[in-house]
Formats: structure tokens, sequence, C-alpha cells
């Protein structure tokens, strides 16, 4: 079974159902059969680059059966692709789990994304229960958590936008990455190109690039944002995290991470800091050890006036 | 914040009476949900809906669709005054630009969805509808013409995109809710590229081709 060893599946032999989603990349089409698997269609196959796509399959199954739990319960992670005619056409992934769906008024279920933290509640979405502000504080560490982990993998997630995290309060308070195709191995091309999401570009990243960098950059928009309830707090503005979510101990950490996340490329804080500042613990200077004294240089050796003779060739 | 208002402008005139104005009736709970359970798209764009027949009427005023939980309904009768629609269009979006710029927000050009079903019944709509276009927020016109309406004219009133009913093949019903569910698209679709600061704009999303219709030509003069 493929979805279990990361082969190729033929597209002919998928038994598509009724239609997930719709984005401007492709569309998602639930999946007949066990699992209840989704498969994700490229609008322009052509444009795809497959081996980028097999290279996170690949990684998936090359991870520690706990590693790759994980990965499933926190990701949409790619499992095989699909092909048509030698032709990658899409892949294979997880439905979101259940609890991070939330039934509307009018009966549709629609996700629960990371955009219902980010504003004060509306009548209109009043079913998605709104976090306690421990609740919100914990969000942000399981985040922080979830990026900091597929950092350590030697991932870049290029887009982080208020569409494709998730979150939920059932049982605990848990987080899920979609879109999950736009990650890339560092220094690696992606599976197609990525446009940045409105509101969550990386301001000085060159446009249309990605990188570790600019994803510490969104990991400070998507964490500040969450902490405020702010959809458009951005580095570089106060940031003013909701009363009640973090000590003065936290809260004095995170803005001065917040501030540094203003910075020039190279120079914004890790996924590591962020988990420091959250976890309230001040931090210890250390001084690098320092050079060994260089020998004192008699500078007359080399400064002073030369006296030339001559080389008698005769003798 | 960057704003993107909608107005939808629906001919109530007498022959859309029975299926037609149920079906835009019916389908304005749907775009109403879509919009204001996203609230990304709810905070970029704002929506106003203005009934015409004999008159025009502002039924909505424009609004945050996540700030209510009715709207008036359409009410077939009377005649079918183009004239009127564009006057009340122009009145409304001068004074919804400026209520907008003073509440500190910044304002993209008004989008306006047409829909009619018949062919104008006033005298001197053009010059109404010149007065619009040629006015300071003029906006962006897309024009979707079912029932009697007449290519020729639908397009005249469009300087975007137009639109006609494939009659056919679906009845006025069927083509109206393909239409709400266009102008719900273009909502959704053109606020998703809005960043709050304005940021280097946006582009306005609206189909090309729109099920049970076909696209009318602008070019032509």
């Amino acid at each position: 079974m493929s979805v279990h060893d990361g082969a190729d599946v033929p597209y002919a032999s998928l038994k598509l159902l009724a239609k997930a989603g719709d984005g401007g990349q492709g569309e998602v089409h639930a999946v007949g059969g066990p699992g209840g698997l989704l498969y994700k269609s490229y609008r322009e196959p052509h444009k795809l680059n497959g081996a980028a796509l097999a290279a996170l399959v690949s990684l998936r199954q090359a991870l520690a059966a706990a590693d790759r739990d994980r990965l499933d319960r926190e990701t949409a992670w790619p499992l095989c692709r699909v092909t048509d005619g030698g032709r990658v056409t899409g892949f294979l992934m997880h439905r979101a789990p259940d609890v991070m769906t939330w039934q509307t008024s009018r009966g549709s279920s629609k996700l629960v994304e990371l955009t219902y933290l980010l504003h004060p509640p509306k009548a209109a979405w009043q079913p998605v229960r709104q976090p306690s502000p421990a609740e919100r504080y914990t969000l942000a560490v399981v985040l922080v958590e979830l990026f900091q982990w597929l950092h350590a993998m030697g991932l870049v997630i290029g887009d982080v936008s208020h569409a494709n995290v998730l979150w939920t309060l059932r049982p605990a308070p848990a987080a899920y990455l979609l879109d999950c195709d736009g990650i890339r191995l560092v220094g690696q091309r992606p599976v197609l190109d990525q446009a940045d999401t409105p509101d969550w570009h990386d301001p000085l990243a060159p446009p249309g690039t990605v990188s570790v960098d600019s994803d510490r950059y969104k990991a400070a928009l998507m964490i500040g944002r969450v902490l405020a309830q702010d959809a458009y707090a951005s580095p570089g503005k106060s940031l003013k995290p909701v009363p009640g979510v973090l000590d003065d101990r936290r809260e004095a950490a995170v803005l001065r991470l917040w501030e540094q996340a203003a910075g020039a490329c190279g120079t914004r804080p890790d996924l590591g800091q962020w988990r420091t500042a959250l976890a309230g613990r001040d931090t210890i200077k250390l001084i690098a050890a320092r050079p060994a004294p260089r020998p004192a240089i008699d500078r007359s050796k080399f400064d002073g006036a030369k006296e030339r003779g001559t080389i008698s060739l005769r003798d | 914040m960057q704003i993107l208002p909608f107005y939808l402008l629906c001919d109530e005139s007498g022959s859309m009476s029975g299926d037609p104005i149920e079906a835009i009736n019916e389908a304005l709970p749907e775009l109403h949900h879509e919009i204001s359970t996203n609230p990304t798209v709810a905070d970029k764009t704002r929506f106003c809906l203005i009934g015409f027949s004999s008159s025009a009427n502002v039924l909505q005023p424009l609004v945050d669709l996540s700030d209510i939980d009715e709207v008036p309904a359409l009410a077939a009768g009377g005649l079918t005054s183009y004239g009127d629609a564009f006057r009340t269009l122009l009145r409304c979006i001068e004074a919804d630009v400026a209520a907008l710029k003073a509440e500190g927000h910044e304002v993209y050009r008004p989008v306006a969805f047409f829909l009619s079903d018949g062919i104008p019944t006033d005298d001197g709509w053009e010059q109404a509808h010149k007065e619009l276009t040629q006015s300071r927020f003029c906006p962006k016109i897309i024009a979707f013409g079912i029932g009697d309406a007449e290519a020729a004219t639908i397009g005249q009133v469009a300087n975007f995109r137009a639109f006609i009913q494939q009659e056919a093949k679906v009845s006025p019903a069927q083509a109206l809710r393909e239409f709400a569910s266009s102008l719900t698209r273009s909502i959704v679709r053109s606020a998703s590229s809005i960043a709050a600061d304005g940021g280097s704009g946006f582009s306005l999303a609206v189909d090309e081709t729109v099920p049970g219709f076909s696209t009318v030509s602008l070019d032509k003069l």
C-alpha cells in the first residue's frame, strides 16, 4: 500500500469523492477507501518539481515510527505522489483531525484556521470556542515547538498564514499545519513557486524567496499575532499581548524578541529563543572565549630603514 | 485598513417575480455566510445592496458583513429604471468612500455587480451611467443580464466584464444562483490578495467565465 511505503500511486486507481477544497494551486478531493485520505491535484502539473515532492515523501518514510506519528499528527504531510501516465499530478495526504473543524450555523463544516485566533470573535463564527488566556499561551508554545521541530529536520516552511495553520483546544491545545507541499529541504527548490500570503510576507526578504530566516520572521508574526489576538501586528510596531496570557517576565522576553524580529535577515530570533522566552527563563549572556593574545611584534624588524649592501660577483 | 467595497445592484422589477427573485433572496444568506465566517475577508471588504425597479433603494447600506444578521429582502414590482440605479450607486459611493476614509481606512476603487433581467424603461439612463463612470471614484462594473436583457445594453453598462444568460441552457433562477456564487468567489478571492496596509495593491478576481452565462465582449462599440 503506497500510503505506507511512499511509492507513487496511479491516478486511475483513486476513487475520487466530493471536492473538499479549492485553492490557487489546485483542488482537494476526498478519496474513497480506508484512512479518510485527501487528494490534492495541481492545476498546472507541468510546472511541478516532482523530485521535490518525492523528497518530502521520502523524508517522512525515513523517520522513526514515533517521529512519523508526530508528523502525521501535526501536519498534512504528503504521503505519496499521484501520477498519471508518468506525470505527477498531485499527492495524497491525511484529512485534518475532526477536532480542528467546526460546524457553521448553516450546517457546513469549516476548518478552525489560525485566523479565528487573530480576530475578536464575531457572531457568525460563534461555534469556534475562544481560548482562555492560559490556552492561548499554550497554543503559542505548541506552534513554536512544531516550527522548531521542522527547522531541526532541515526544512524551510515557506508560506505561513492565517489559513494554513489549524488549531484546537480539545482535548488539549494542539496545532496542525496544512499546505505542507510548500515546505522544502533547506537549499532545495520547492515543489511549486509559492506566492507569499498578503500580510504574512517578510519585507526584507527578496521577493519570491523564502529561507530559514524568512521562516523566523513569519514565526514571529504568528507568535505575536496569536499572543496579541491581532491579525495585523508586525515587528516594528508595538505588540500588546492579551491580558493574562503572559506574566511580566515572559512578556518582557517576548517583547525583546518581537523587537529583534524587525531586524535584518540573519538577526531574527530562532525558534529556540522564542521557546525560552515563552518558558519565562532568563538567559545568561555567554562570553565567547577570548582569542589567544597575539605575540608582541618587533616593528623594527619590519619598519626600519634597510641597509642594502652590494654582493660582489667577482672574486 | 485597506478596504474593497462591493455593491450589488439588483433588478427587482415586476418581471423578476417568482423564481428569479427567490433565487437571489436565497443566495444572499449563502454569500453572507461565506464572508462573515472568514474574518480575513470580512475585515477587508464591505458590502452594499441596492434594489432597483421604478426607483432605486439602498436596502443594505455599506457594511462589514460580519456585523449584520439580517438584510432586507428583494421584492419584485415596478419598472426597470437603470438611471435611478446608477444615480443611487454614485451617491452611495461618494458618501461611503468619504466615511471609510474618515474612519482611517484606505479605500480601493469600488466594485459594482449589476444584475438586470430586462431592458431599461427610463429615458436618459445613459446620462446617469456616464456621470457614474466619469466620477472620481468610478467603480469597476461587472454586469449580468438574464431573461429579456440585451447583450448590447449589458455590455454598455459594464466597464470591466459582462455576461448574458444562455437562455437555452439554464433557467433565470439557475443563472442567478451561478451569478451569486460568482459574486461570492470574487469577494473572497479579491480580498485574499489584499494586504492590510495596502502593500503592493491587489488583483480584482472576477471569473472570466460563469456557468450558464456567455461572456459579452466589451471591445465592441
